[in-house]
């Protein structure tokens, strides 16, 4: 391995090292306002890396996270004033209320849309703040809580200037180990994938609400935790810690920092507790100076600084090469016997949905059988992707039912379906840009099933779950013959090998039918070809196989049925010959002419 | 004092909410992104309304905010096409936090720009005609609730109009449905989304001249409007022009009621109360979402 | 004179004085105040008072006279207790360390302030009324601007003994300074024999204040007072006004501050009085007027009562410090005659004990001062 590619496999991590090295070099030179900016960023630090969890992993809009913070702030100092509590005890006091508050909180708005969850989170957040206002007898006030004393661990107190600004660092230092292990686990894959493609990662047996709580409750706990740091470090807290502008501020160093890299989360809470500082000439315009400067970072790196120094990265010295896996893959039920060749292993039973006034689809029922292939064909506008999420679960129906092996399916979610066996792969392969193909398909390996929050807590890279869906994921990649593009980020595929690597995750959960919406489009004729042997082998293994295509050529060969929608309705069925044949569907899909 | 009386109180204060909704939607609609920076834009339309008043030479008569909302609503309308082209076009491709991050730091800017310019002190702005309240019925109605209700109507009607009626209003929902379907067929969609963003802007800044001479206006006022907007876009629909109209008088009306009741804190609290109620009992919002987002 | 008399003059004067200029002693001391936030508008007016004493001084003498040689940094504490703190540590980094300096206005950041000044062995200069302040004890502590304890003694008193009203209807921020506030005038109220029918806590935000005057109006209250920043004093004035209220109104310092009255007319101020330490836009006494004057010029804007407290107390500073008599020891018992009224320490920190009451006619946006009270709260 030549020095480019240890550099690229490293990834920007000696950037990394290299600024905290320089950062702590400044430290050791800072006077005491120096000290204590660093420790504030610390605490910021922590606030922001909570955030990850849950604004930069899962993609939710939480506005709470400053309220979190404040209260954090108000707890420790509550219980160190009213108390005598030390920080031994303040800190898990704080934190465990914060995540108490966001257990309520999450249970019921979390599964509300975007930015109705924002809108919610902000609501909880005003009225902590008017809390913080109106309880005069608690939380002082309006004046708040002075004269909160400093870092005490149980007799000894921390002394401020440095030794503070170091304790901060720790425990920041702590937190982001956690944050890395959570990001470097099968499980943060799998919460990239959900916040890059939500759809795509549902088809992939992810979605369950414990995924979204987790992060939630990590998001409080952090944020709680550096907000007990911050009022030993300054000292005071008043309501203002709980307005609106904390959030903000939060807000702004996530996403100038860069959302997804725990380096980013220091990066912006140094840069945005400084820049002030540095404007700080400017007067009564030094805030006004901050915007621009704020506008400023945003436009020249949109994916944060962070992102920026891994784009960086990357140009200079390539992207990471994922050595190819000598592991085989564990003796897995890949190499089960396809099941007797006529069982029905997915069945819809007069299936309808309307939009609005429009019916879309109308007593659709049609099944497939273990091993057999069913194309799906029909004019725009047919019913067949809306059949398709029927079938998987991205859609409920408003009337008639879907049984997966004899079961009644209707009412669960996609990815419980997902992961009881139905696959489906949509008509823009949806692969998350920034993880190899390898992790993408990795992520829907059923090792990546319950929330296996716990891989945090454990060292970095002993993640045996995280190699072992590796390994079948590369088994995967394999069987569709997409092996070559196992290290290649998503960013970096082209359009047949998205289609392959797509293909390769629908085939990882090893399902029972898999559910594809136009395959073929966008390949060369050698290419489907490829693809036409590849899915009679699939089909082979005794996977039942249902094909959304608008070439007739494509299928003629390979399906084993074809069904013919037009206007919701099922117009024709038969095998591919009959359907071609048929003068209906010649009329409605063909316009008369022969296929 | 009546319920009738808090009720044309909160009706003009709907009126003037219901602007600065709109505009918050029209740019919401056209580019997909959260102008937060819409509050400050009713701040600023309230100082550039102090300072077009101190311009306009009528001899030491004060000018009448009639004969300044033109020019407020087209002032308001260049700064919401700077935003456009500094705040939003240099990030349209990216994900839409990045417009988020953008419009705030737009909103800082304008904060602290006016507390440069203009210092803290609270301004008022010219009312749009001088005279006596008129009374009737028992109820005191001031010229300048009247003026604001009568401006918000025609102001609702002409966007009404504009948008369904002209070929401009269908190309900018065309644009803002699908933005590259719409590329596609010809139509200009950076300039009509600019053009959003200016629209957008002439609403706050007209919502500003008119609010600032009843409530005064000093340059921290943008985060409350800003807040409100934000509460009656979602729920009276996300995405809707008639749900942001409705939600706006739904979250003054709200206010004037409670606080007729409660003490004014309260009031607030249990604005965000009924908030999550709502959200939680039905978070489509009265008239529910328009057609599919990118949030 | 001859010409060799004339330089012969001129070397003596500089041998007089290059002594002088030899002994000069440098002193920092940061003005801390917000200019920004919520209370920008009584923080940028406190910046302004002060500034203009320590350029008056500049001008009065030219440096090699002047014994004492101030830097005076300004620093922004935003209306925020947490950044006032920063700020604080950012004017202790300088050189020479400050022995004295201005604190904010708001006096939440002011209690953050205290022990941190107490660390650094400080005079932390106070013009926040916030009685707690000179209540904890410290040594640290010089408040230039009568406490809420007189302030509201004063505004108690004037109902009560004479309006002669009894019935009061209190309306307060619900920040730091109108919880304080509250309190304060509640204790004095009710010590004069008035009774509280009615209190409501407001935020700065509500701008809609209908729902408030009526449940003012209907809780038979006979006068009503006010504990509110400038925006909501005008925004309550001027919709009492327009819904004929018609009961008097005893506000707070906000009520006197020239930008407030502008944002009202005449007309609607009539009945309206307002208590503070001291109304320079409105003071007819000729040093007060000499202050406006200069002010007016050169700040383009109307001095309140905050500029005038900060300009003595930092004029308060020139007259005691020097390297002999370092501060705090000199404030602890100086008395100092300011423009305001004479600052006197009573040992808890408090050198201003006195208030005035201004009132509007109804045809003038300036006040006319009404009654003047010495020790109010005696």
């Amino acid at each position: 391995m030549n020095a480019r590619s240890i550099l690229a496999a490293a990834g920007p991590a000696p950037v990394w090292v290299l600024a905290a090295a320089a950062v702590a070099v400044y430290g050791t030179l800072a006077q005491s306002y120096g000290l204590k900016l660093l420790a504030i960023a610390g605490c910021y630090t922590l606030a922001v890396l909570g955030y990850q969890f849950v604004f930069g992993r899962i993609g939710a809009l939480s506005l709470a996270q400053g309220a979190f913070f404040g209260l954090g702030a108000y707890t420790s100092a509550l219980l160190a004033l009213k108390l005598g509590w030390d920080f031994a005890r303040t800190l898990p006091a704080a934190i465990a209320l914060a995540v108490a508050l966001a257990a309520i909180v999450g249970a019921s708005v979390l599964r509300l849309g975007s930015h109705y969850f924002a809108l919610a989170t902000l609501a909880v957040a005003e009225l902590l703040h008017i809390l913080a206002v109106e309880w005069l007898r608690l939380t002082g006030g309006g004046n708040g809580l002075p004269g909160v004393p400093g870092f005490r661990l149980f007799d000894f107190t921390i002394p401020a200037g440095w030794p503070a600004a170091l304790f901060v660092w720790i425990v920041v230092a702590m937190g982001a180990l956690l944050a890395m292990n959570y990001a470097a686990s099968l499980y943060g894959d799998g919460s990239r994938l959900l916040r890059a493609h939500p759809l795509a990662a549902a088809s992939a047996g992810i979605g369950e609400p414990g995924r979204r709580m987790a992060a939630f409750l990590l998001s409080a706990a952090f944020g709680a935790a550096g907000g007990a740091l911050y009022v030993h470090t300054l000292g005071v807290v008043s309501p203002e810690a709980l307005q609106f502008d904390v959030m903000v501020l939060i807000l702004c160093m996530t996403v100038i920092g860069g959302r997804n890299a725990v380096a980013g989360a220091a990066l912006g809470a140094l840069l945005l507790v400084h820049l002030p500082e540095w404007f700080r000439a400017f007067e009564q315009w030094a805030l006004f100076a901050y915007g621009a400067g704020l506008l400023v970072c945003i436009i020249a790196a949109p994916e944060g600084i962070a992102g920026a120094v891994e784009a960086l990265w990357r140009r200079m010295f390539g992207p990471p090469r994922v050595a190819v896996l000598a592991a085989p893959a564990p003796p897995s039920e890949m190499a089960a016997p396809p099941p007797a060749g006529d069982t029905i292993v997915l069945a819809a039973q007069a299936l309808g949905i309307a939009f609005g006034g429009n019916r879309a689809l109308t007593g659709a029922t049609f099944h497939i059988r273990a091993g057999e292939i069913v194309g799906l064909i029909g004019p725009n506008g047919s019913g067949k992707t809306t059949l398709l999420n029927l079938l998987s679960g991205f859609y409920r129906p408003d009337l008639g039912r879907v049984l997966l092996g004899g079961h009644d399916v209707t009412a669960l979610p996609a990815w419980r379906r997902a992961r009881l066996g139905i696959a489906r792969s949509f008509q823009h392969a949806a692969l998350a840009d920034d993880m190899t193909a390898l992790d993408n398909v990795a992520v829907a390996s059923a090792e990546c099933g319950p929330a296996r929050l716990a891989n945090i807590l454990r060292l970095p890279g002993r993640d045996r779950r995280r190699r072992q869906a590796r390994a079948r994921a590369f088994a995967a990649l394999e069987a569709v013959g997409a092996a070559a593009s196992a290290g290649k980020r998503g960013a970096d595929l082209g359009t047949s090998e998205r289609r392959l690597v797509e293909l390769a995750r629908a085939l990882v959960a090893e399902p029972k039918v898999m559910l594809l919406d136009e395959p073929a489009a966008g390949l060369s004729e050698a290419e489907k070809h490829a693809l036409q042997s590849l899915l009679r082998g699939l089909a082979a293994r005794g996977i039942g196989i249902v094909i959304v295509d608008h070439g007739m050529p494509f299928l003629l060969p390979l399906a084993d049925r074809v069904v013919c929608l037009d206007a919701g309705a099922i117009l024709a069925a038969g095998t591919p010959q009959e359907v071609a044949a048929d003068p209906a569907v010649r009329r409605a899909y063909l316009g008369g002419a022969a296929p | 004092m009546s319920w009738a009386q808090i009720l044309v109180d909160g009706v003009a204060l709907g009126a003037a909410y219901a602007l600065v909704a709109l505009g918050f939607v029209l740019v919401l609609n056209a580019a997909g992104a959260v102008n937060f920076a819409q509050g400050d834009l009713v701040m600023a339309g309230g100082f550039a309304a102090i300072v077009l008043a101190s311009l306009v030479p009528l001899g030491g008569i004060a000018v009448p905010g009639l004969v300044l909302a033109p020019m407020v609503a087209v002032a308001g309308g260049l700064a919401g096409w700077l935003v456009a082209e500094i705040a939003y076009r240099p990030l349209r491709r990216r994900p839409p936090v990045a417009v988020f991050i953008s419009t705030i730091a737009v909103g800082i800017m304008l904060q602290h720009g006016a507390n440069g310019l203009f210092g803290a002190s609270e301004r008022r702005t010219p009312p749009m005609m001088a005279g006596e309240p008129f009374a009737f019925a028992g109820l005191t109605v001031s010229r300048q609730s009247l003026a604001i209700v009568a401006t918000a109507a025609i102001v609702i009607l002409l966007l009404h109009l504009l948008l369904e009626r002209t070929q401009l209003g269908r190309r900018l929902r065309a644009a803002a449905e699908d933005p590259d379907m719409a590329r596609a067929i010809g139509i200009p969609v950076r300039r009509l989304t600019a053009l959003a963003f200016a629209l957008g802007a002439a609403l706050a800044a007209l919502a500003g001249l008119l609010l600032a001479n009843v409530y005064f206006v000093t340059p921290t006022a943008g985060l409350a409007f800003m807040l409100k907007a934000y509460i009656a876009v979602t729920i009276g629909g996300w995405g809707s022009l008639r749900g942001a109209v409705a939600g706006a008088f739904l979250v003054a009306l709200f206010e004037v009621i409670a606080a007729r009741l409660l003490n004014a804190s309260l009031a607030d609290a249990l604005l965000y109360a009924a908030l999550l109620a709502a959200l939680l009992l039905r978070p489509q919002g009265l008239f529910g979402e328009a057609a599919g987002r990118r949030a | 004179m001859t010409k060799v008399k004339r330089i012969s003059t001129v070397i003596a004067a500089a041998l007089l004085l290059a002594p002088a200029a030899e002994a000069q002693e440098r002193a920092t001391f940061p003005i801390l105040v917000p200019l920004t936030g919520a209370l920008a508008l009584e923080g940028q007016s406190q910046r302004n008072g002060a500034l203009m004493a320590f350029a008056e001084r500049e001008r009065a003498g030219t440096a090699a006279l002047l014994k004492q040689v101030y830097s005076y940094p300004v620093l922004d504490t935003a209306s925020n207790p947490q950044i006032a703190v920063q700020a604080f540590e950012r004017a202790m980094g300088a050189s020479p360390k400050p022995r004295m300096l201005m604190g904010p206005i708001d006096g939440n950041s002011m209690l953050a302030l205290l022990p941190l000044a107490e660390r650094e062995n400080a005079a932390l200069l106070a013009i926040s009324g916030t009685a707690r302040l000179t209540e904890l004890g410290s040594k640290h502590i010089f408040r230039f601007f009568p406490s809420d304890v007189v302030v509201k003694a004063a505004q108690a008193r004037y109902i009560v003994e004479e309006l002669k009203r009894k019935n009061v209807a209190l309306v307060h921020q619900n920040t730091a300074y109108g919880q304080s506030g509250n309190a304060e005038l509640t204790r004095w109220i009710e010590r004069l024999g008035g009774a509280v029918v009615f209190r409501t806590s407001l935020p700065v935000t509500t701008k809609e204040l209908s729902g408030v005057i009526a449940q003012v109006r209907e809780s038979g209250a006979d006068v009503v007072a006010l504990q509110l920043h400038s925006g909501s004093s005008a925004l309550f004035v001027g919709q009492a006004a327009r819904a004929g209220l018609g009961l008097p109104i005893v506000g707070g310092s906000a009520l006197h501050q020239p930008s407030t009255a502008a944002l009202l007319e005449p007309a609607e101020m009539k009945g309206v009085c307002a208590e503070t330490a001291s109304a320079p836009a409105a003071d007819e006494a000729p040093e007060i007027a000499a202050f406006a004057r200069n002010y007016r010029e050169r700040y383009k804007a109307e001095p309140d009562a905050f500029a005038l407290a900060a300009y003595d107390a930092v004029r308060a500073v020139f007259q005691t410090w020097n390297a002999e008599k370092p501060l705090p020891e000199s404030l602890a018992a100086a008395e100092i005659k300011g423009l305001a009224m004479t600052y006197k320490n009573d040992g808890t920190g408090n050198l201003a004990h006195d208030a005035i009451i201004v009132c509007y006619d109804g045809t003038s946006r300036t006040p006319r001062i009404a009654k003047r009270y010495r020790r109010p709260h005696d």
